[in-house]
């Protein structure tokens, strides 16, 4: 037990570290890389609680594509080099007021839920779904996911496929005037698509390039 | 396992789907090709369907799944209509410069979505479905990137549509939260009148499938993606998933949220007058065919929500009736907008069609005929799409609605009425190319037939509707 609650302190800890790393960092590329930290720490949270489907698939989800994605994001736009400016500007800082109220909407919302919970359990009514203990989450997903709902996972599936074509359709341009390397015909050149003798004439020359 | 011949149709579809894609990888200018046999996928399709044994029902996937008669019927018309679009806008779409593999192939998916939204009965099957669907449109309407409208077309589309879809799901989740299933069956049986939450999530419900056939007021997109997208997606647009998401209206109404009828009568009655006022008013105004045609078919939407907001067998029939004299008629509208082309390069203004009768004499009576029947002047198929709908509006005595009806069937015959004026009095213009595809041709041809001859054999149609019993 002590073991368990080390663990799970250390996690916590530093998924709130870097949780308030991520906005305090002043490198935009720090920032996205407290954001995969937290990303993690939470997903061995989540590991910690029995939920291990949805801390590996956060970890694939989130730090294996959408973070990367911000990472690339934040390196294309070039914004690293602009200094995070929370605690340097002192005229234009119109959006903490807004900022400051949302977070107090949160921790209130936050509140009033660990309240309810805490003091009065009865008042959020959990759903009482038979779990079976012997089996692992991703065990009883997949029990339901490939029986019951395989025509909707085949479906999703032709989803995917249509974005990835219209994807593709609307973004793919064909350029013109590319000169592209091309090893086969290079190699199959014979003396004869190259070389021609020419009888040159005086005072005539040849041309060439016809 | 022999359950799995039920659903043979969207199998088929889809792997042809995957088929098609890694052929048009493959091939080098292999689009005609892929083209043609994208067709040919539709009509096996279409076979597998016909073959179902009818008068059967059957339930699949954890009762999630639901083939009878109106879903059987329904997916015959969309891959009939399907063929039809693909059939007459083969040259079309080589000229526009979007005879690319990929086009067939969306329009291929979005059928196959149109399917599962046609056989949905569950809210999560049906949500798949539209999503399915909608995202080819949305590439469908963007398809000529090279045109600034096509594109506009497309993120207007994208944007009003992710947005109606956000609130179909937020009435989905109330209905899921308060009647404790996604089921539809399951949702009839536990919805009660009495419970807000039920109320709130049939109106969110009805407002995304109102945006997705365009009735007033969630048509403000029609008009915008119509004209921008390439006229043989506009074909699509105008035709197509209307037959879809008339039947999730159908399926929607009539079953899980039947016994709340009063509650969702009002909306529906609003949505159908509101539509039919609208579509009449606001067309006669407009100078291009695509934003004429996109009021109309508002117009037209809200004929087929009268019929549905009865509440009785007849009434969904004639919708449906309504649904598939409607789309005959706008493929054979389509497709003299597809003839109207000089050196490569079309034409969809309304003074454009000026004086056509005098160069081109076939195409101006074809056009005559669709637009009489458009507005609905005996003895064409449209007369009598409306004249079913008013009969059965007024067995259950909602004179109102049959009242409002024949006004602005009166309204809109103004400005077809106004094109055929153009096309047989106004001077003529230069003329038009004659080197039509035979595909055109034929599409044009049946359609125009269609309409004309429906009233010898009305009850061909009739009785194959009647067969339809939903209540």
């Amino acid at each position: 037990m002590i073991a368990h609650s080390i663990f799970f302190y250390t996690f916590s800890l530093i998924a709130i570290f870097s949780a308030i790393m991520v906005i305090a960092s002043k490198n935009t590329v720090h920032s996205v890389f407290f954001l995969i930290l937290d990303f993690i720490s939470i997903s061995c949270l989540f590991i910690m609680i029995g939920a291990e489907f949805l801390g590996m698939i956060m970890l694939i989800v989130y730090v294996g594509a959408v973070a990367v994605l911000f990472l690339f994001v934040v390196m294309m736009l070039n914004v690293a080099q602009q200094k995070n400016q929370w605690f340097e500007s002192t005229s234009d800082n119109t959006h903490i007021p807004i900022g400051l109220l949302i977070s107090v909407v949160i921790f209130f919302e936050l509140l009033i839920v660990v309240g309810g919970w805490k003091y009065k359990p009865n008042l959020l009514s959990s759903v009482s779904v038979g779990i079976n203990q012997n089996i692992t989450n991703t065990h009883s997903i997949g029990n339901i996911l490939y029986t019951d709902y395989i025509h909707l996972f085949q479906l999703s599936g032709m989803i995917l496929l249509v974005a990835m074509i219209g994807a593709i359709v609307l973004t793919y341009r064909k350029r013109s005037g590319i000169k592209r390397q091309s090893y086969l015909s290079q190699i199959s050149r014979e003396k004869s698509d190259g070389v021609s003798l020419v009888d040159v004439k005086s005072n005539q020359g040849v041309k060439i390039n016809e | 396992m022999e359950n799995i011949n039920f659903i043979l149709p969207e199998i088929f579809i889809s792997l042809g789907i995957m088929f098609l894609l890694m052929l048009g990888v493959f091939k080098k200018n292999g689009s005609g090709i892929v083209y043609i046999l994208s067709i040919v996928t539709l009509l096996i399709t279409l076979g597998l369907i016909i073959n179902f044994p009818s008068g059967q029902e059957v339930y699949l996937f954890n009762n999630s799944y639901k083939i009878d008669q109106l879903s059987t019927f329904m997916k015959i018309i969309t891959i009939i209509s399907g063929i039809f679009v693909l059939f007459s806008s083969y040259k079309y779409t080589k000229l526009e410069k979007i005879f690319t593999i990929e086009y067939s192939i969306l329009i291929l998916s979005s059928i196959l979505g149109m399917m599962v939204m046609i056989s949905a009965y569950d809210l999560i099957v049906f949500y798949i479905g539209l999503e399915l669907q909608s995202l080819s449109l949305y590439v469908l309407a963007a398809f000529n990137k090279d045109k600034t409208k096509s594109s506009e077309a497309g993120i207007k589309y994208f944007v009003l549509s992710a947005l109606s879809s956000g609130l179909l799901l937020y009435g989905c989740s109330l209905i899921y939260g308060f009647s404790g299933s996604t089921n539809f069956y399951l949702i009839s049986e536990n919805i009660h009148s009495s419970e807000y939450g039920n109320i709130f999530g049939i109106v969110f419900i009805l407002v995304g499938l109102a945006f997705k056939i365009s009735a007033v007021p969630f048509h403000m997109w029609a008009p915008d993606v119509y004209e921008g997208s390439p006229t043989s997606v506009t074909l699509f647009f105008a035709v197509v998933p209307k037959v879809a998401a008339l039947t999730v209206f159908i399926r929607f109404l009539y079953v899980p949220f039947v016994d709340l009828i009063d509650q969702w009568q009002m909306i529906i009655i609003f949505l159908s007058l509101a539509s039919m006022i609208f579509g009449a008013v606001s067309a006669i105004g407009q100078k291009n065919l695509k934003r004429l045609i996109a009021y109309s078919s508002i117009g037209h939407m809200g004929y087929a929500l009268a019929g549905l907001a009865v509440g009785t067998n007849s009434g969904i029939q004639s919708s449906i009736i309504y649904i598939c004299i409607y789309l005959i008629m706008n493929l054979g509208f389509f497709c003299c907008l597809f003839m109207m082309k000089r050196k490569d390069e079309f034409f969809d203004n309304l003074e454009d069609l000026s004086g056509l009768s005098k160069n081109h004499p076939i195409i101006s009576l074809s056009m005559l005929i669709l637009l009489f029947s458009l507005a609905g002047i005996p003895p064409m198929a449209g007369f009598f799409a409306k004249f079913y709908i008013f009969m059965s509006v007024i067995e259950e005595s909602m004179y109102f609605l049959a009242i409002v009806g024949l006004v602005t069937t009166v309204v809109s015959a103004f400005y077809y009425l106004k094109i055929i004026k153009i096309i047989y009095f106004d001077t003529p213009k230069e003329k038009y190319d004659q080197d039509h595809h035979f595909g055109l041709k034929i599409s044009l041809t049946v359609s125009t037939l269609l309409i004309l001859l429906y009233f010898i054999y009305p009850s061909g149609l009739i009785n194959f509707v009647s067969k339809i019993n939903i209540i």
